[in-house]
């Protein structure tokens, strides 16, 4: 084993030792319980920056990435899968954001849960969600992967399951799993198809033979498409798409750094990872491509209509994760796979951000989370404000902030592509973005205050160990656009991620970018996403309100207005209100209907398969009592039986041998 | 004879210990169960002690003990073992002791009668894994019924008789037809050989012989009936809820973790493997009622009230992941099917511990009245949430490799079933998860309250008896080859064989 293969197994063996080390012991170390599992995240993320650096500047490991295998995991017979882990481009892509927010997640929560008993339990769960999605990322087989898959499923359910107590809480984690669970089905079945097709799981191998395969017909089209389309079930269940959609609004349960980092920066983007993993496979199938930028931009849309209206910081938060999630998947669907991954980065730092960030609104004002019940928060909480602004005008797509460049990428490769309907929705949806944002800004930040009269005067910044993270998220959250994305269609995520697409590019028939051109096409879609950001965050401010504390510039609310505006919007206020009411249909059908169908079967089961086993015993015992009548002890009985016997045997004889 | 007749001393040092036990006074109960749990013990390191010579690659029975014992009819008193039998032995042994030393605080009445039906129900258990002369195996196959039929009866919950007779009955009911069918097959090769009755219920000659597709299609069907009532397949099943909700907690680990696997095995060892033309012509009828029980079993699950029925009929479905694995005759198939009875014995028994361990403190099993143990009993959430994970399949846990491994094999002849299959993903995770919601997460209930006290947390002994399974459930997780390794050439045989001979029947 090579110094960097164990640095790489180091990456996992720090996190999954963290996890056991602290639920063995971390609950005797109490205010410190935080100690061993922080320590094991430092570390690792000095790793992962290290194996970076090596990948994405230094080339180290040459274009294909550093491949090995720890052991073989399953041998049976001609399915044999290794415990293999790969270290390439992409893998450090996604390494930068999950080892970054990771870590910074980490050290937020020591202020965060500082007062909770279980924070043993919590830091312990951390680390097992780390080293879970560290091996999704570095997995190199989709076996392998599906494991992680399933892995950060189970943190998720133990994190968002957290506050046990809670009813509420419990039901979401559940209801996470078995959402989840549906997508599973179907990536599962995909993995079959893929073994059972192309011989292997191995990651290289199979996107070698794949484009082989299809070309000679040993796969065909149709099978392609279902093949691609059975993964895409999986990563519709893990990052929460449309009609999947649902499980991520509850799963804000639990604790907020919880959400920061699985439910905003890092897990729900596994999906995304996989489809761009796989690119090799899903290019095969322009219809599978077609249908992944539809259900992208419609989730979109559709999650970015409910955040307009709810009332909880955290909802709209993840609302708003959806909808940058369907960003992500629409440009996958364009083929813009870089553009994918650069805003699944630039989201991860500044969704990580303003998740904490609301963290901290909700610590300051003692565990309320109601929008309604907030207001004039900037002056009480200056770090805060500051960070969550620039979040804000980062999530909301203007320049020179981190979101206008990777959203700009999405919505101009839509549009090059031909993908005009993806385009023209997804800039609705810019202007939705910048509205709602802004919405949120203004009732936490500068509204008239509603906080409860009784916390008001507690109402404090949050400690260091809570605002340096936010500080330090805030940077990339700021910069990273331009550092990665410009020149624009040129820049350094450009020059990272060519080597993996590649292929797919090919395929697709791209040739190389062309230099952006201000008075051109370019110039024009880049205007059209700033004017609508733009639109959307003065909108929002008139309405809710703003101030700008250096150069003195503010606006009043005016909830009279909102109040015109939403009486006369009824229907739509109403659906967008009640998230359109999917949560109500799957209750209906699944918990409703589904458990009508099982009280039906197990009535069947006693009734009548049961029934009938107690039926044959019954008849058995009846028909000896009957039985006993004919054993009389009386000669005469037997004489008259014997008599009548030879009778029936007599005239069946005649009637049977009388031809 | 020169040799240590080992697969002797492994299949009967229970019967020894229990003859032992015999002589101890009955109000001696501590001496008692510590002369069980020592028995116990000694068979399971006598058992271990087959591993270390054991060629895993090579074909045929292993460790083979012959001699004579009815020569009249050539019945033969011949043990054997290859992988899959060994590994079941093994299975066998563990859960035993485990079991033994979980019933030390449930079990206060008659203990020594007791701890004596319980060993010789180990060595049914175990006789029935070692044995490869037909006759001798429908011995110990039977022998099982009457020690369980006693501890069902006498040591069981309020309706036992019920459940007892039932159970009884309906399995006898199967091994009975399957006698029929070993007679029968035993005078077709004693008529293939002129009247020589040598081998005729010798396993591997028997193999050999090559039975005419009638023959094969009656004793099939009898042997299916047998081995299908055992595991249970649906439509055979009821007996089994009644069974587990009656047993006391050590009868329940058994039953689900080793009982129904004599099902199992016995399809891949006899049915399977001394008919197979029949098999294959009854493949897809078994295969289909597989996939309803795999789905039907889980889908009535999710109402059940009562945890033991919850997890009976969940036994139902995991064990429908069996019969599908073998009957798809596909080697990713069979070899998951195998792990996979190997996998729900460790878990399934480690689930009916759990509910053991929380019926010792409430004298209760019904979901709705308990609610926030992870609260009072914070190990116990942790242990059992382990096991439901397990249960559900998760990656890195010994449930999963074999569910997929089936899946898999199921995929390559089938896609159609296993598209039903893995619904079962859901489903089977929905049930599992809304127990545990019930019982675990939540506010402590107020039946809970009512206990005080009372309501503890693992004991140290309830500790010993989960930790290892806790430990096999991450090793076979993590190294599934420790198991598949054992099983690789006994199923390529099987599957070679099966090839063999139905090559010229069209599919």
């Amino acid at each position: 084993m090579t110094t960097d293969q164990l640095l790489v197994t180091l990456l996992l063996a720090l996190p999954i030792g963290g996890f056991a080390l602290t639920a063995l012991v971390g609950r005797r170390l109490y205010q410190r319980a935080w100690i061993i599992a922080v320590g094991a995240i430092v570390a690792t993320w000095l790793i992962a920056m290290y194996l970076v650096y090596n990948t994405l500047f230094l080339n180290a490991y040459g274009a294909q990435g550093l491949h090995f295998t720890l052991y073989e995991w399953i041998p049976a017979g001609d399915f044999r899968i290794e415990a293999n882990f790969a270290v390439d481009n992409l893998t450090a892509a996604l390494l930068i954001v999950v080892c970054t927010v990771g870590m910074l997640v980490h050290v937020y929560s020591i202020g965060y849960m500082a007062h909770d008993p279980g924070r043993w339990r919590f830091f312990a769960y951390l680390n097992l969600f780390m080293f879970s999605m560290l091996l999704l990322v570095l997995a190199d087989n989709f076996l392998l992967l599906f494991a992680a898959w399933e892995l950060v499923g189970l943190s998720s359910y133990l994190l968002i399951g957290f506050w046990y107590g809670r009813r509420s809480a419990a039901l979401a984690a559940k209801k996470a799993f078995l959402v989840n669970r549906v997508g599973d089905v179907g990536f599962a079945l995909g993995i079959m198809a893929i073994w059972t097709t192309v011989g292997t799981l191995n990651f290289p191998e199979v996107f070698e033979r794949i484009p082989l395969l299809a070309e000679s017909g040993v796969i065909q089209p149709w099978q392609m498409t279902g093949l691609a389309l059975l993964l895409f079930l999986g990563a519709v269940g893990k990052s929460a798409q449309f009609p999947l959609h649902v499980w991520l609004p509850d799963a804000m349960e639990g604790p907020t750094p919880v959400s920061a980092l699985i439910h905003a920066a890092t897990m729900v983007n596994a999906g995304v990872y996989m489809v761009a993993r796989a690119n090799p496979l899903f290019v095969q199938s322009p219809s599978a491509m077609w249908l992944i930028a539809g259900v992208g931009i419609f989730t979109a849309i559709l999650a970015a209509s409910i955040a307009f209206t709810q009332r909880d910081i955290k909802r709209v938060l993840a609302y708003s994760t959806l909808s940058q999630l369907g960003y992500m998947f629409a440009a996958l669907g364009v083929g813009a796979f870089t553009a994918a991954i650069f805003h699944l980065m630039t989201h991860g730092f500044f969704k990580g951000l303003l998740f904490l960030g609301s963290g901290s609104v909700i610590h300051g004002v003692h565990d309320e989370q109601d929008m309604n019940r907030m207001g004039g928060l900037w002056r009480k909480m200056p770090i805060t404000h500051i960070t969550m602004l620039i979040g804000a005008i980062a999530i909301a797509g203007i320049p020179p902030l981190a979101g206008f460049f990777s959203k700009d990428e999405i919505l101009g490769q839509a549009w090059k592509n031909g993908f005009v309907w993806v385009w023209a929705i997804g800039i609705v949806v810019a202007l939705m973005t910048a509205f709602y944002m802004f919405r949120l800004m203004g009732k936490t930040f500068y509204g008239p205050s509603n906080v409860d009269p009784a916390v008001e005067p507690r109402v404090h910044e949050s400690p260091r160990s809570m605002t340096v993270p936010l500080l330090l998220l805030a940077i990339p959250s700021a910069v990273l656009g331009v550092a990665l994305g410009f020149p624009i269609g040129a820049g350094l995520i450009e020059q990272w991620m060519e080597p993996v697409f590649e292929g797919a590019n090919e395929v697709l028939g791209r040739g190389q970018a062309e230099p952006f051109q201000v008075l051109g096409l370019d110039g024009f879609l880049a205007g059209a996403s700033v004017a609508v950001a733009v639109l959307g965050v003065l909108a929002a401010m008139r309405l809710f309100g703003f101030r700008v504390p250096l150069l003195g510039l503010q606006a009043k609310p005016r909830p009279a207005v909102v109040e015109r505006l939403t009486d006369r919007l009824r229907p739509l206020y109403t659906g967008s209100f009640h998230k359109w009411f999917f949560d109500d249909l799957n209750d209906l059908i699944f918990v409703r209907a589904g458990g009508l169908v099982a009280r039906g079967l197990w009535w069947f089961d006693v009734h009548i398969i049961d029934g009938a086993v107690n039926g044959v015993a019954g008849l058995t015992q009846r028909s000896g009592r009957g039985l006993r009548h004919i054993q009389t002890g009386r000669v005469q009985n037997y004489a008259l039986g014997i008599a009548l016997s030879l009778i029936v045997v007599a005239v069946g004889y005649f009637v049977a041998g009388g031809r | 004879m020169t040799e240590l007749p080992i697969l002797t001393l492994v299949t009967f040092s229970p019967l020894i210990g229990a003859l032992l036990i015999a002589f101890i006074p009955r109000h001696n109960v501590q001496l008692v169960r510590w002369a069980a749990l020592a028995t116990a013990l000694v068979s399971f390191a006598l058992s271990l002690a087959l591993l270390p010579a054991f060629d895993a690659r090579q074909a045929g029975f292993q460790y083979v003990e012959q001699l004579d014992w009815i020569p009249a009819f050539g019945i033969q008193y011949k043990l054997g073992i290859d992988g899959i039998s060994l590994v079941l032995v093994v299975l066998t042994t563990t859960l035993s002791w485990i079991s033994i030393l979980a019933s030390f605080g449930p079990i206060k009445d008659r203990v020594k009668e007791f701890m004596i039906s319980f060993l010789i129900l180990e060595v049914g258990m175990i006789g029935v894994f070692t044995a490869l002369d037909l006759f001798l195996f429908y011995i110990f196959f039977e022998v099982v019924l009457v020690p369980m039929y006693l501890i069902i009866g006498i040591w069981g919950g309020a309706n036992r008789i019920y459940a007892t007779i039932k159970f009884v009955l309906y399995t006898l009911a199967g091994s009975l037809l399957m006698l029929v069918a070993i007679l029968a097959t035993a005078f077709a090769f004693q008529a293939g050989h002129g009247g020589d009755w040598a081998g005729a219920f010798d396993y591997e000659q028997l193999r050999q012989f090559g039975f005419d597709i009638t023959l094969q299609l009656f004793a099939f069907g009898a042997f299916f009936l047998a081995f299908a009532i055992k595991v249970p397949m649906f439509p055979f099943h009821t007996w089994l809820p009644d069974a587990h909700v009656e047993a006391p907690t050590a009868g329940s680990v058994i039953l689900a973790g080793v009982l129904l696997k004599l099902g199992g095995y016995g399809f891949i060892r006899f049915a399977v493997g001394m008919f197979p033309d029949a098999a294959q012509s009854y493949a897809p009828w078994i295969i289909g009622l597989s996939l309803i029980a795999i789905i039907y079993g889980a889908i009535v699950a999710l109402v059940q009230p009562d945890m033991k029925k919850l997890i009976a009929y969940s036994s139902v479905s995991h064990m429908g992941f069996v019969t599908l694995g073998i009957f798809i005759f596909q080697q990713q198939g069979m070899e998951g099917a195998i792990l996979q009875m190997v996998n729900h014995g460790i878990i399934t028994g480690a689930l009916f511990l759990c509910v053991g361990v929380l019926y010792e403190r409430t004298h209760d099993r019904t979901i709705a009245k308990m609610g926030g143990l992870a609260a009072r009993t914070p190990v116990y959430a942790a242990i059992f949430g382990f096991f439901m994970l397990a249960s559900i399949g998760l990656p890195g846990l010994a449930g999963f490799v074999g569910e997929f491994l089936v899946f898999v094999g199921t995929f390559a002849v089938s896609p159609v079933a296993a598209f039903s299959a893995t619904i079962v993903m859901t489903v089977g995770a929905a049930y599992l998860m809304w127990m545990y919601q019930r019982l675990i997460f939540g506010e402590v209930s107020d039946f809970l309250k009512g206990l005080g006290h009372h309501l503890t947390d693992m004991t140290p002994t309830e500790l010993v008896t989960l930790t290892p399974l806790v430990a096999l459930t991450v090793i076979f997780g993590l190294f599934p080859g420790l198991v598949l390794e054992l099983i690789h050439v006994p199923v390529d045989g099987i599957l070679l064989q099966f090839r063999d001979a139905t090559a010229g029947v069209a599919p």
